[in-house]
């Protein structure tokens, strides 16, 4: 039985998530854009997700947009709102997760300028330098992430928003990360366009959401068939979104100790390895999430230490599980100056509710033996 | 109920819930199959034996087969995809009016970009003939995108014959085989097909997931639609979404052993049912009896309305139409495409058969759709002027069949019409109609006036249910009503009284307009 510190890639369904979905994988089995009495049924599950979901953020039920996934999310937003359009200037963070980056730099085959924004050696976003690039001609879309898959680091949002605005351009928030850790608020954030996974909350894999603010003109991804009002083609995924839902529910009442619960674990994991010499907390002393720990080790083999953990059952991340298995360093801790060797060999911590603070003293036990072993 | 409505979705075989459990709940089983750690390994592990399923009913190999969140997607990525890669400006595609949405919808997206789409017009049998795709093609034509068989009329295109024909002339060519994976045999291995999109919730697997077989050799290429990550070979962006993908490869390997079977069980059931229906006179079959997969059946039953047919059949489950479309509630463009009028293509019903049909829910569906057509011609002005009237027991439904949700009002005078009918010609009778059976839409009203005022009304209704409450309660609240404070009702005092909502509007005003006129015809009468 692994131990699992790898919960920013995903996480375990909830049993009363599932409990939620099973209904829908065994019983009535509606298409629900059909219109008799099943594809009915289907149907008021799906809306009463809907509100779930809208609920988690502070959102609208019509403003949610059901989506396969963060990835889908974020592609949508940022192709959506520049199709058709005659080609400006699209910016996103540097630390943005390869989702948002890669359809971000997809634009530029169709014209648009498209420009990342430097971050700090801390991961917080470089502010004269993001207002500067803000003045530099006409805007479209800003697209930031709340919370950093890898380091955690929280970005100040609600800052952003009224510079964006004031740009005239409109904001794209990943908060596949922040939902269910932090308290997200699509109206105080001042986003226009929001993206939620739901397997980074309890719920299953293949389902996810956009938020779209009530002004916002968005072109579609998918074309084909009416359903989320025309502008996400395909039969709705009816018990992920219900699952989706349930999480989402779950997420708003366990919030707070979902959080302190966490928090525990990570304090005890920094303690430790701040006791050790040439240990490295990426984003040491900025706000971040309270699940997520990324760290280096100065002078040692990482990806040598990568193996070693997982061959002791240790289930944790160099970074993002996206980006795994092309040997590539983080691009995130690249955006932040951290040295290539280094990066190559960062390892991620990212704990979730079912984690124990046995476990985070195993996982230390094993790191001194490694770096006893290497030395 | 009687779910006869597979071609839509079709319900989830225990056997591949099974399957997917294990992923949804195992303590190990939760792993990004993008990690690299063992949980990562061993959903990774599972993926990839998904992904030989789905590729062995295809006959095609692990490494052409791309996951996605469902057919929908796959259509998108198929050609949009293709046709970004190629250079988009100018490039000609040859597809049908028939195709799914998704791929209509899709061509028409790709117009915009400057695409130039050629959309071939089916025969009166539903199908869209070789010589014809062959013949549409240009010297730009860069992609040709057919569906295998109709969602709607179920009738199978000559994709086999077309694919040599088409890799002989470079054209690349994408098929919509949604419907025809599991009903037919597909072998992509001795077929030259190089796109071919699948969705497993059409197969008795989960829905949200779909895969397009992209194929090797020759390599066909795309450009991805979804970015980031790089999953799926570059193509398509995203999180595995495990469960739902092992889920896809169980149904997938379970339709490569059953799907004969399905086919030699459905084939009698679907013909019983066409035989105990054709009893029913001017019932026609939509789609060329002799091309069409055996578990599907597409009936036009001329003078009954496709609305209200449905909502006289609260315990049968068909469509009346692709379910993508029906929330529009147009008539089906398929049928139109086939040279049905929208009256007749209105009044359609899809019967689509799956695994678990039982003779006795064909038996029961074929006398409940009867009643219903045979009750809703009972009350059409059209019907019983071709015909003359059928008597039917028209037994009241209950308060619960409401299943679309019609305000209780329409309900009650929908289920029970109790003044349908007509008066005979006599000096004081009066009738009036309105409407047009190609709006789909009539309402006749018969009155005969006495001394004191309207001793009798009677209406007849062909249209939607609504249409047919607004007669039933005219007839109602004219009878017995005295001429000297008479009050036209007006479509206020309809829409009012029946709660008749904006989108159905019309309906009332068709209220006022017969009214109208009968109050014309008999003031007319008093004057002389």
């Amino acid at each position: 039985m692994p131990v699992y510190f790898d919960n920013n890639a995903t996480t375990r369904v909830d049993p009363q998530v599932l409990e939620a979905m099973l209904p829908y994988l065994s019983g009535p089995h509606g298409n629900a854009s059909s219109l008799h009495r099943f594809g009915r049924m289907a149907r008021d599950a799906v809306e009463a997700a809907r509100l779930k979901v809208a609920a988690l953020v502070g959102a609208q039920a019509a403003e949610v947009l059901w989506t396969s996934g963060g990835t889908e999310s974020n592609n949508l937003a940022l192709k959506g709102c520049t199709a058709g359009l005659k080609p400006t200037r699209v910016l996103y963070g540097a630390t943005e997760h390869p989702a948002v980056m890669e359809a971000a730099e997809s634009l530029g085959d169709s014209g648009w300028q498209v420009e990342a924004v430097a971050v700090d050696q801390r991961g917080v976003l470089d502010w004269p330098a993001f207002e500067r690039q803000l003045a530099q001609g006409p805007l479209r879309l800003v697209s930031l992430m709340r919370a950093n898959n890898e380091t955690g680091v929280i970005q100040d949002i609600a800052r952003a928003a009224p510079l964006v605005h004031a740009a005239g351009a409109l904001l794209h928030v990943d908060a596949v990360q922040a939902a269910g850790k932090i308290p997200v608020d699509f109206v105080e954030l001042g986003a226009d366009l929001m993206s939620l996974s739901s397997h980074k909350l309890y719920g299953p894999k293949g389902i996810g959401a956009l938020i779209v603010g009530g002004d916002v003109d968005l072109a579609p991804l998918h074309h084909g068939g009416a359903q989320e009002r025309g502008r996400r083609g395909g039969t709705e995924n009816v018990a992920a979104i219900v699952g989706f839902g349930r999480a989402a529910e779950l997420a708003v009442q366990e919030l707070g100790a979902r959080a302190a619960q966490v928090q525990t674990l990570r304090d005890r994991l920094e303690a430790g390895l701040r006791a050790w010499p040439r240990v490295r907390i990426f984003a040491d002393g900025v706000e971040r999430i309270a699940n997520t720990v990324q760290f280096g080790l100065d002078g040692y083999d990482g990806e040598a230490l990568l193996m070693q953990l997982d061959r002791k059952g240790f289930a944790v991340s160099s970074g993002s599980a996206c980006a795994s298995g092309k040997g590539e360093p983080s691009h995130v801790l690249l955006g932040m100056g951290i040295a290539r060797d280094i990066a190559k060999g960062a390892v991620r911590v990212s704990f979730g509710q079912d984690n124990t603070a046995e476990e985070v003293d195993q996982f230390l036990e094993v790191l001194r033996t490694f770096a006893a072993g290497a030395a | 109920m009687i779910y006869l409505d597979h071609a839509a979705t079709t319900p989830l075989d225990r056997r591949v819930r099974d399957a997917m459990l294990p992923w949804l709940d195992d303590v190990d089983g939760y792993g990004n199959p993008a990690s690299d750690h063992a949980l990562g390994r061993r959903a990774r592990q599972a993926v990839e034996q998904a992904r030989v399923q789905v590729a062995a009913l295809l006959g095609a190999q692990a490494d052409e087969i791309i996951f996605t969140s469902g057919a929908t997607e796959a259509n998108n990525l198929a050609l949009k995809g293709a046709l970004e890669f190629r250079g988009l400006q100018g490039a000609h595609v040859v597809t049908s009016r028939i195709e799914h949405k998704s791929v209509l919808d899709t061509c028409r997206y790709l117009e915009t970009l400057g695409a130039r789409v050629s959309y071939l017009t089916p025969n009166a049998g539903g199908v869209i003939d070789a010589e014809q795709v062959m013949a549409a093609l240009r010297p730009d034509t860069a992609l040709v995108s057919l569906m295998w068989v109709n969602n709607e009329t179920g009738v199978i295109n000559p994709v086999e014959q077309l694919a040599p024909q088409l890799r002989a002339r470079g054209v690349l060519f994408h098929v919509d085989a949604v419907q025809a994976a599991g009903r037919l045999p597909i072998r992509l291995d001795q077929l030259p097909i190089d796109l071919l999109s699948v969705s497993a919730h059409k197969c008795y697997g989960p829905k949200g997931i779909g895969a397009l077989f992209v194929r090797k050799r020759p390599r066909a290429r795309l450009s991805p639609q979804i970015h980031g990550g790089g999953h799926e070979q570059g193509m398509r962006s995203g999180t595995l979404a495990t469960h739902q993908i092992v889920g896809m490869g169980a149904a997938f390997e379970l339709a490569a052993v059953a799907q004969i079977e399905d086919g030699v069980r459905a084939a009698p059931l679907r013909d019983r049912l066409w035989h105990a229906l054709q009893r029913l006179p001017q019932s026609q079959r939509n789609g060329d009896p002799a091309r069409v997969v055996p578990q599907l059946l597409n009936l036009s039953f001329e003078g009954a309305e496709g609305e209200s047919l449905r909502a006289l059949l609260p315990q049968l489950a068909v469509s009346s139409g692709s379910a993508c479309s029906s929330a529009t509630r147009e008539p089906s463009y398929v049928l139109r495409a086939l040279g049905r009028d929208d009256e007749l293509a209105s009044s359609s019903l899809r019967f689509s058969l799956g695994r678990a049909t039982s003779l006795a829910e064909i038996d029961t569906a074929a006398v409940q759709v009867s009643m219903a057509v045979l009750r809703l011609r009972a009350l059409s002005p059209l019907w019983d002027e071709a015909t003359g009237a059928v008597a039917v027991d028209a037994t009241a439904l209950r308060a619960e069949d409401n299943v679309f949700g019609y305000p209780v009002p329409v309900w009650q005078r929908f289920s029970h019409t109790a003044h349908a009918g007509r008066l005979p010609q006599a000096p004081g009778s009066f009738s009036a109609q309105v409407g047009s059976p190609a709006a789909r839409s009539m309402l006749r009203v018969d009155l005969h006036l006495g001394r004191s005022g309207i001793e009798t009304a009677r209406f007849q209704a062909y249209g939607c249910p609504v249409t047919i409450a607004v007669g039933e309660w005219l007839a109602a609240r004219l009878q017995g009503q005295s001429l000297q404070d008479f009050q036209v009702p007006d479509a206020v005092e309809i829409r009012a009284a029946l709660e008749i909502g904006d989108d159905k509007s019309h309906c009332a005003l068709m209220g006022e307009d017969v009214v109208r006129a009968l109050w014309q015809q008999s003031r007319q009468y008093h004057e002389h």
